[in-house]
């Protein structure tokens, strides 16, 4: 078992590593998206199932969408003025 | 200030916050030793009491249920905050198509994504109900079952296009949906108080340990959380989604003209 809480420990580390090395906001999302599902992998692994549900519906499906909509705003704003 | 002297200050204060954290990692509990009293006791109690089997819906339905009711408020003023902003500068009137970033290819969808879409949009929602309907059985939730039930009408948009997310969803159901929840929630603490008990005080009969309908008040809370939930998601997608709406012509203007009245 602790192997396992190890591995997920340094996969979220890695994966929230590569939100910040990230320098172009689309990529970052999906890495932040990315990494949201490697949070909740680790919330299942300590044994927080209900935590791990919100962190994907959230942190991997809704956040992300917001980001990427705000994105695609900002584009097609700057090309109407 | 140069560099030399940064780097020169930098150094007696890494030292200094090195020994502290050392010090408070050698004196920390080790890697998941229970430390809490307060979850014991509740873990304890909360199965003998109120004949739940998921004690997070426990504490946040009925130990505590005050709080997740000001939780649920805060949501529901950052959601209804959200609209005021975006749609006070977007104005009311809807169009039929998204806007879409001048000479960028349009490739379509192929069957296979809408079928799945369809499909797994039916699947997560669905699912997510079975969440919140199991609240207070299997971990999982209001919250989490209702931002699950939320995250399937993404599908929707990526499977059917944004006139017919358009057509389907409407802000003012979401809206009914998501004031319905926290009418609830807010009742279910305020009916006791009518009757001489405390604020959320669980008076409803508490079923039997397991069951789907354990819990008593909790029940309806979680429910009530669940709809809640729903209906702030859908209203906040909704609103950033017109957010890509195609301009039409003479937009700026009316939106100056709305601003300025």
């Amino acid at each position: 078992m602790n192997w396992l809480v190890g591995i997920v420990l340094l996969t979220s580390a890695v994966s929230g590593l590569l939100v910040v090395a990230s320098r172009v906001p689309r990529r970052q999302v999906y890495a932040m998206a990315a990494n949201g599902v490697v949070l909740a992998l680790l919330f299942f692994v300590l044994q927080a199932p209900d935590v791990a549900y919100s962190e994907i519906a959230v942190e991997s499906v809704i956040v992300p969408l917001l980001f990427l909509i705000t994105l695609a705003a900002v584009a097609v704003n700057k090309v109407r003025r | 200030m140069t560099g030399y002297w940064r780097l020169a200050l930098l150094a007696p204060a890494l030292i200094v916050l090195a020994i502290a954290a050392a010090q408070v990692i050698l004196a920390m509990p080790a890697f998941g030793h229970p430390l809490s009293q307060y979850g014991t006791t509740v873990n304890a109690l909360a199965p003998m009491i109120r004949n739940v089997s998921n004690m997070v819906a426990a504490v946040n339905f009925d130990v505590r249920a005050i709080d997740t009711l000001g939780e649920e408020s805060m949501l529901i003023c950052a959601v209804t905050a959200t609209v005021v902003l975006l749609r006070g500068h977007r104005g009311e009137d809807m169009t039929e198509c998204a806007g879409r970033l001048a000479g960028r290819e349009w490739l379509g969808r192929s069957a296979a994504t809408v079928l799945m879409c369809r499909l797994m949009a039916t699947v997560v929602f669905l699912y997510g109900v079975f969440v919140v309907l199991h609240g207070t059985v299997t971990p999982g939730g209001g919250f989490q079952g209702g931002a699950i039930a939320a995250s399937s009408f993404i599908l929707i948009y990526l499977g059917e296009g944004y006139s017919v997310w358009r057509d389907v969803l409407h802000s003012e159901i979401f809206a009914a949906v998501e004031g319905f929840g926290g009418l609830a929630f807010a009742l279910a603490a305020m009916v006791p108080l009518a009757f001489g008990y405390a604020a959320d005080q669980n008076v409803l009969p508490l079923g039997s340990w397991k069951d789907l309908y354990s819990g008593g008040l909790m029940v309806i809370v979680n429910a009530a959380v669940g709809v809640a939930v729903i209906g702030s998601f859908g209203v906040l997608l909704l609103e950033f989604m017109e957010e890509t709406r195609a301009p039409k012509p003479g937009d700026e203007d009316d939106e100056d003209q709305e601003e300025g009245a």
